[in-house]
């Protein structure tokens, strides 16, 4: 996996803890041309509190492009922004 | 208090800049600024501003804390350099007291990146302080991402002196019983309170290391450097017993801000608008903390880098913007000898609180109307920002109309007591 670190929009589920969940997210590509990615599967989810900065870190499981890939989201609590972390 | 007390002293590792770069590898940055020869301070565009905190490849070319950009880009053409941002760092130190706050109730934060952790009867629970001490500098580093030094002792001077032997990413003890091995061999200037003015002092009579000071006749040092001496003598045999103040508060002594001006200041009317910009920031810090103070200070740095300053006790205690800067022009005008200046600053201290005040004869009759404008005026600035309202003879002047202020000033850079 290679840090890319792009911002993208997201659909979430919130639990009653408050604790989300990535539905399916949308990413512009290289091209100019967005694409909708589903997540299948959530594999882990951490809270990590480097530099005191709180962040969900979903590592995640697709198909993308006919294959399948493991990648990482991340969604900031005090920017409340997601981003593709890794892929 | 009690005799055989156990005191941490956690000491993060060039704090500023190792929080910028894991904030920045957090948020997806390629390189980890703590690899390459980098600094925190100023604004890299600009070229304007001092070194705050340096990585340690930047050590290797002589690069100093507090010297200017402009001559640590000389020493290194590719130094990069990053702009602070002191609300990161006051969310860093946040959250590495609320680690400690897990292990001891009685935690002092001594400055934004050194905390004193009081273990003492500690052990029961947690057991032995130097494997704790390990714990914890570990989880730090793998819970929140930067390295700590960690120094125990019996009291907090020896604590501290035992985080600065070994960094980073380190465990030291200095007990009593091993001053003599690890604390004695350093040169004198490494002890706390010893300074640029005391040091000839005692490279006059000889000493040159803490050792040579402890081994130093005590009745002599006190003649020759009165309490000072007896205060510094004590602490070269580790003699220190103050308690590690828990809680939030810090007291604080007096409020400052200073600025070095980009370009040289050579009228009157420029300096005074930067000194009103100074005040404005100092004053609403004051009012801020519900103090008002006794005393304004002014600091003038010429082009020659020779600095000097002045002083006046009030005759009553005042936190308004108005009266502070009459005082502050008053100052100016019977110090400046006309030389071109490079740094100015606005420093209050006497404080005491605002609650009750005695009045005088000699107060400006508009005093409750000043009062209420400055409260208008903070609360403007509090909800919109500082650029929302300023003085009038800021227009078009290329003055900013408030300098000076960084969130980090909530708690001192250093605290310079124990």
């Amino acid at each position: 996996m290679r840090v890319v670190a792009k911002p993208i929009d997201v659909i979430a589920k919130f639990n009653k803890e408050g604790i989300p969940t990535p539905i399916k997210f949308k990413i512009t590509g290289e091209d100019e041309a967005e694409v909708t990615i589903k997540v299948e599967r959530v594999i882990t989810r951490d809270l990590e509190k480097l530099a005191g900065n709180k962040m969900f870190v979903f590592r995640c499981q697709s198909v993308i492009n006919g294959g399948e890939k493991i990648y990482e989201l991340k969604y900031g609590l005090e920017t409340c922004k997601w981003m593709l972390f890794k892929i | 208090m009690k005799q055989n007390r156990i005191i941490f002293h956690i000491d993060v590792n060039s704090a500023y800049l190792s929080w910028e770069a894991v904030y920045r590898l957090q948020n997806g940055a390629s390189l980890d600024l703590r690899t390459i020869p980098s600094a925190v301070g100023g604004d890299p565009k600009s070229r304007h501003g001092i070194i705050l905190a340096k990585s340690i490849p930047a050590k290797q070319y002589n690069i100093q804390t507090g010297e200017t950009l402009h001559t640590a880009l000389q020493k290194c053409p590719n130094l990069h350099i990053v702009s602070p941002s002191y609300g990161l760092y006051m969310q860093c130190s946040d959250a590495m007291m609320k680690l400690l706050e897990e292990y001891s109730p009685v935690i002092q934060r001594f400055s934004v990146d050194e905390v004193f952790l009081d273990y003492t009867d500690m052990e029961g629970h947690w057991g032995d302080p130097i494997a704790m001490a390990h714990k914890i500098k570990d989880r730090i580093k793998e819970e929140l991402g930067f390295t700590v030094s960690i120094g125990i002792s019996s009291n907090k001077l020896l604590a501290k002196m035992g985080s600065d032997l070994k960094k980073p990413d380190a465990v030291t003890t200095v007990f009593p019983e091993e001053i003599a091995r690890k604390i004695w061999p350093l040169p004198v200037e490494d002890l706390f309170y010893v300074g640029r003015a005391t040091l000839p002092k005692l490279n006059k009579m000889g000493i040159y290391t803490i050792g040579d000071l402890a081994n130093y006749d005590y009745e002599h040092i006190k003649y020759r450097l009165k309490s000072h001496g007896a205060l510094i003598w004590n602490y070269s045999h580790g003699q220190e017993a103050s308690p590690v103040r828990g809680g939030k508060h810090v007291d604080i002594k007096g409020i400052g801000n200073s600025s070095t001006i980009a370009f040289d200041v050579e009228d009157r009317i420029t300096a005074c608008r930067i000194l009103l910009a100074l005040t404005e920031t100092v004053a609403m810090r004051l009012r801020h903390t519900e103090n008002v103070c006794g005393l304004v200070a002014i600091s003038l740095r010429d082009s020659e880098l020779r600095n000097y300053s002045h002083q006046r006790k009030l005759f009553s205690p005042t936190d308004c913007t108005k009266e502070i800067f009459e005082i502050v022009t008053e100052l100016f005008d019977e110090a400046w000898k006309g030389e071109p200046l490079r740094n100015l600053g606005v420093r209050v201290s006497e404080l005491s609180s605002n609650e009750l005040q005695q009045k005088s004869l000699f107060d400006d009759v508009d005093q409750e109307r000043n009062r209420a404008l400055d409260h208008a005026i903070d609360q403007l600035r509090l909800r919109y920002g500082s650029k929302a309202i300023m003085k009038a003879t800021f227009l078009n002047s290329g003055v900013k109309s408030m300098i000076g202020g960084v969130g980090a000033d909530d708690y001192p850079m250093m605290a310079s007591l124990l």
